[in-house]
């Protein structure tokens, strides 16, 4: 099939009514969590992970793919208006487009924010579609040595990228492959680590796991904390930007979403990273850098059209080589294989529909939420302005029902509720949980690659570094781990929650 | 100012943890180069754990020095809601099966609404009612989830 047959395919499937109601579902929740701080679209998708499981695995992607992009979006609405970030890739949008809102322009800043993400998300989706089958073609000459060391590599960047100290991040990885490797060993059919209790055979699902780590656990902290926000009161209006204002940001939007798509592919990059990025270089590129920071639109435009872009870009090492990029892929990684599609290189041969039927929803998702930002932006608004206290039970409650309904047993309640717990204390002592979803995630993938490997080669270690591509990866991953050594990137890392 | 800082006490937990998992694995068996046991990988991760506990806590006691200390994790947050939060989803885990879907989840919530940022009687009411009754219509009605019923059938 070529390239342009695949793309009607994808079209084919994307245009089926089901899937254009479940799009517009992912981007409509995608937004809703992205406009509300303290729930992301990591949350978001362990919440909605369940109910999933009664729908068509492609549709199924579909809105999940929705929600993650759609988040990127909503997160600019809180950052304009309330200074509060919805996101974390949101945070630099704060700098510039607060600053907007207080000099009455919230109505371009919202505009271009839209416009761009959308502008960025249709290139991103296109760089996918031409760059995720090459890759995934050279994926095919990956034997399990090559695995291994890619699955390294990932955990290595990812923990290099995680803020705070790097034993903290390395240290969450080591325990996410732990909590991955409970359960069922899958080639000598025995159990580990699980206490006799019969529903831990099969190791923690991932649904609790995340649902805990990122969903309870960050009610947990919010509850303990005032409560209270203000939303900015001004009149929106005029939100097409004006000539001036697309000339001063197409730039910015375009050199954005080349940022965000690369840094998205890379492992641990995604759209936070790439969002500071951009806004750092087009500070550095502006004839005015002193100005970034009172309110100039290329500081809304180029984060916004960055972290959309790298959106799409981390769906390529997830799709073309089973890689996830940072915990929402690796999030999306485990729901492809509980649907039974095992993603990698031969997602895209065998699973076609699924691959560009994703792909075109992008395209169609990127275009219903620019039609649906900007008339709803007074909406967001008013959901902004919903109390906590009001919000809290019901988060609580998708999370019960979620974990209740994935095999209808009360221990994976139990499961969520301990590491909610444990996702509690982890922030409290500033230990990321990212790494530890990705490990987790990887952890059975990469044991298997592992002792696959070294049955293979009758026990010889040495199968890791005699195979070129599996050497070339290892080195990355020791050079990455020796990096912090160096006296003067030692003190590059940003703090925990930066 | 307590004694020691977050990361000595949290780094001391792991180092404990990690060795524990060693000494679990040990017990799956390792086995060889050729054929390794199924505690072979979860002994790699303990391992892991220890020796990057053992960095940070030197890490974090060299620290000790220069930072005097550390405020204490609970201090200056209400953390009685975040023990009654927990309490309440232990609870509801709990009652889950014996009072049914519908009762348990008005409970919950209108616990929730009444405990964390007091609402009156009426929003705790109607809001634990609404709540039930809308994830009761999603989930069993629409999504065909087997929700747990009551004694009276609901």
């Amino acid at each position: 099939m070529d390239f342009f047959q695949s793309v009607l395919m994808g079209f084919q499937v994307a245009l089926q009514p089901g899937n254009l109601l479940f799009c517009f579902v992912g981007v409509l929740i995608g937004t809703l969590v992205g406009v509300l701080p303290g729930l992301g679209p990591v949350a978001a998708i362990s919440l909605l992970l369940p109910t999933t499981f009664h729908i068509t695995p492609v549709s199924a992607v579909i809105m999940l793919a929705g929600i993650y992009y759609g988040a990127m979006y909503g997160g600019s609405t809180t950052s304009i208006l309330v200074n509060i970030p919805g996101e974390a890739s949101s945070v630099v949008t704060c700098l510039d487009g607060y600053q907007m809102a207080r000099r009455g322009r919230a109505g371009p800043a919202l505009g271009i924010s839209a416009f761009g993400s959308f502008i960025a998300g249709t290139l991103a989706v296109l760089g996918l579609m031409f760059v995720a089958p090459p890759l995934a073609e050279m994926a095919l000459k990956f034997g399990p040595p090559e695995y291994f060391s890619l699955m390294i590599v990932g955990l290595t960047i990812l923990t290099f990228l995680a803020s705070g100290p790097m034993w903290k991040a390395l240290l969450m990885a080591c325990f996410g492959l732990f909590l991955g490797c409970m359960g069922m060993d899958s080639i000598m059919g025995t159990t580990r680590f699980t206490w006799d209790i019969v529903e831990l055979s099969e190791g923690f699902g991932l649904v609790p796991v995340v649902m805990g780590l990122f969903g309870i656990s960050e009610v947990l902290l919010n509850v303990e904390q005032a409560m209270e926000r203000s939303v900015f009161e001004t009149r929106i209006q005029n939100l097409f930007p004006t000539r001036k204002d697309w000339r001063d940001s197409m730039g910015a939007i375009l050199r954005g979403s080349v940022i965000g798509f690369f840094l998205g592919i890379l492992p641990g990059g995604g759209a936070t990273i790439s969002a500071f990025t951009a806004y750092a270089v087009e500070r550095r590129v502006s004839r005015h850098p002193e100005k970034f920071g009172t309110g100039v639109i290329e500081g809304v435009a180029a984060p916004e059209a960055a972290n959309n872009a790298a959106t799409g870009g981390a769906f390529i090492p997830l799709l073309t080589l089973g890689i996830p990029t940072s915990a929402t892929m690796a999030i999306l990684l485990g729901a492809l294989v509980i649907y039974g599609t095992q993603p990698g290189p031969m997602l895209i041969k065998e699973h076609p529909n699924l691959f560009w039927g994703v792909v075109a929803s992008m395209y169609l998702g990127n275009f219903m939420l620019l039609v649906l930002n900007l008339p709803l932006i007074g909406l967001w608004v008013k959901v902004l302005k919903i109390p906590y206290p009001i919000l809290f039970p019901l988060i609580l409650l998708f999370c019960l029902i979620g974990a209740y309904s994935l095999n209808n047993n009360v221990a994976q309640i139990l499961f969520m509720i301990l590491f909610g717990f444990l996702g509690y204390l982890f922030k409290k002592f500033q230990y990321e949980a990212a790494p530890l979803v990705l490990a987790f995630v990887l952890g059975p993938m990469l044991e298997k690659a592992l002792r696959r490997s070294l049955l293979h080669s009758g026990g010889d270690p040495a199968v890791f570094l005699t195979r070129p591509i599996s050497a070339a990866l290892l080195a990355i991953a020791l050079a990455l781990l020796l990096f912090p050594l160096i006296p003067k990137f030692k003190k590059k890392r940003p703090a925990f929650g930066e | 100012m307590a004694p020691f800082n977050h990361d000595q006490i949290s780094a001391a937990a792991w180092l404990a943890c990690g060795g524990a998992i060693v000494w679990g694995s040990t017990g799956h068996g390792l086995g060889t180069m050729a054929a390794p046991g199924s505690g072979f990988i979860t002994f790699v991760a303990g391992m892991g754990i220890c020796l990057f506990a053992a960095i940070g806590l030197i890490e974090a006691s060299l620290r000790q020095g220069k930072e005097g200390g550390w405020t204490p994790i609970l201090k200056g947050v209400r953390w009685q809601i975040t023990l009654l939060v927990l309490c309440a989803l232990t609870a509801y885990a709990l009652l889950l099966s014996p009072l049914g879907f519908i009762l348990c989840t008005a409970l919950f919530v209108g616990f929730m609404l009444r405990v964390v940022k007091p609402q009156g009687w009426l929003v705790v009411a109607a809001g634990g009612i609404l709540a039930a009754l809308g994830t009761y219509g999603i989930f069993e009605l629409w999504l065909k989830a087997q929700l747990p019923k009551g004694p009276w059938g609901f």
